[in-house]
């Protein structure tokens, strides 16, 4: 099944997918990784303010590539996605700030899988590695934060239009592509190189 | 050796080796794809192959991440090159500047970014002294971090290695560091294994056979050409494909770098390489001539 979702995104949006169902994406992207989880936690703790409205977000595991413009705006030149697995550990933050979203690759555990049924957000894979393909699905950059954090870890906030295609690794009914693939995989070692 | 020269030579592959990927990989790439079974896995194949030939069209970076940038140099007597240091960082400036590489060298504790990948120990270069040599051969190699998360290292015995089960323990200590890692090294990956030595040996002997091989080359060694075919094929049995996401090849090349051990032990480093082999490599001879070796 293949489907073009707005972000903001409703938690229906969200619960009517199921792994292997191909997105894409239009509207307000934002990207975090190591550095902005962790500072979105301490925000959060702290009760201060957060520098976007997260509800219905979608956040993408990524640090873009941008040239700054002589008038001091921003041109992207390519994005593409980082390891997720460094950001399991706010699975459950994720969830209670009503993210909708994650783009990213390689999958995430096991409690991203409990986090995305209990709160309703879904895994989105990005194909890895290709930053110029996915580039094309962006269309300007509306502003960025903490950018002391350096380029890759300040939090962007871009405009998709057809951002994509993403394939769903880990829906909201328990299920996830790479838990799967891993049983097979040991099951199939240990049928070749019993332990 | 005119130091000019070789110094224009190191920037241009440098600058060679963040524009794409070496024709090897491709080429592994476009084959896995031919023999892909899964359609997932074959859109995610073609999305690689795409964004090669956008991030040519446009002269853009391949991928976002601009890796680690390791060097390897070799010299013989009276050629060591002195500017090669100074060359590379020039080129990583050069690169960061034009929007070929995404500034992401950080200070490790603090995790301070300068914005200009430089930094303590970057890059990291590698020299060996040839006796005899009449030429320098040079090396780059930015690989992937995400690749490194996957990383395991070992200290094996003789009874762990197995070398009475047809080392069946270093087999299985391979496959289950490949499924512990499934999506995360950007597959289809390379693999690069480092078997003896120490620890340290053993790592850097894993990271130099995967980023200064043709990933399509035959080891000298037959047992060793044997093992890389095997291990490689026993890991695309398991089923992980391209990205993780499912497939029929998961590894592209598994090559093994040996040196000899104590009778106690046998390190064993297992370093993943994505599939965005941004690497290059020229051989400078002493009387000027240049070729592109890799």
């Amino acid at each position: 099944m293949e489907k073009v979702l707005n972000v903001p995104l409703s938690e229906n949006d969200v619960r009517d997918l199921h792994i292997g169902d191909i997105v894409y994406l239009n509207g307000h992207i934002f990207t975090a990784r190591d550095m902005a989880h962790m500072k979105i936690k301490g925000l959060i703790n702290e009760d201060k303010a957060l520098p976007k409205e997260l509800r219905g977000a979608a956040i993408f595991h990524a640090g873009p590539v941008c040239l700054k413009k002589p008038d001091g705006s921003w041109k992207l030149n390519v994005i593409g996605p980082t390891t997720s697995i460094r950001m399991e550990p706010y699975a459950e933050m994720v969830g209670r700030v009503g993210i909708r979203a994650l783009i990213g690759k390689g999958g995430m555990d096991q409690d991203t899988i409990d986090a995305c049924e209990n709160y309703g957000y879904v895994y989105l894979q990005a194909a890895p590695g290709c930053a110029a393909k996915l580039a094309q699905g962006i269309i300007s950059v509306f502003d960025v934060n903490w950018l002391e954090l350096g380029m890759p870890e300040a939090m962007w906030d871009l405009e998709a239009d057809h951002f994509g295609p993403f394939v769903v690794g880990i829906d909201t009914h328990r299920n996830s592509i790479y838990k799967t693939i891993r049983e097979n995989a040991i099951k199939k070692m240990d049928s070749i190189y019993p332990a | 050796m005119n130091d000019h020269i070789l110094k224009d030579a190191i920037h241009d592959t440098c600058i060679r080796a963040v524009t794409g990927i070496s024709p090897d990989v491709r080429e592994l790439l476009s084959q896995a794809l031919v023999r892909e079974t899964s359609p997932t896995a074959q859109s995610m194949l073609r999305s690689m192959l795409d964004d090669l030939d956008i991030a040519k069209k446009e002269d853009k970076a391949v991928c976002q991440s601009p890796g680690y940038p390791t060097a390897w140099i070799s010299f013989g007597d009276g050629n060591f090159p002195g500017v090669a240091c100074e060359a590379v960082k020039e080129a990583l400036s050069d690169a960061t500047k034009k929007g070929y590489l995404r500034p992401s060298m950080v200070d490790p504790l603090t995790r301070y970014n300068p914005g200009n990948n430089t930094g303590k120990g970057v890059p990291n270069i590698e020299y060996k002294y040839v006796p005899g040599q009449q030429y320098v051969d040079f090396i780059i190699s930015f690989k992937g971090c995400g690749a490194e998360l996957g990383n395991a290292m070992k200290i094996f015995t003789t009874a762990t290695l197995k070398i009475d089960q047809e080392l069946e323990g270093l087999k299985r200590f391979v496959l289950e560091t490949v499924i512990n890692a499934g999506g995360k090294p950007c597959p289809p990956f390379g693999i690069g294994i480092g078997i003896g030595g120490q620890m340290d040996v053993a790592a850097k002997l894993s990271r130099e056979a995967i980023s200064t091989r043709d990933w399509r080359d035959e080891n000298p060694d037959s047992k060793l050409a044997s093992l890389e075919k095997e291990l490689r094929d026993s890991i695309n049995s398991l089923g992980i494909g391209a990205a993780g996401t499912g497939g029929d090849t998961v590894c592209l090349a598994v090559k093994i770098g040996t040196a000899a051990t104590h009778t106690a032990i046998a390190p064993v480093a297992i370093n993943f390489h994505c599939w965005v082999a941004r690497r290059a490599g020229i051989r400078i001879y002493d009387d000027g001539r240049i070729e592109t070796i890799l």
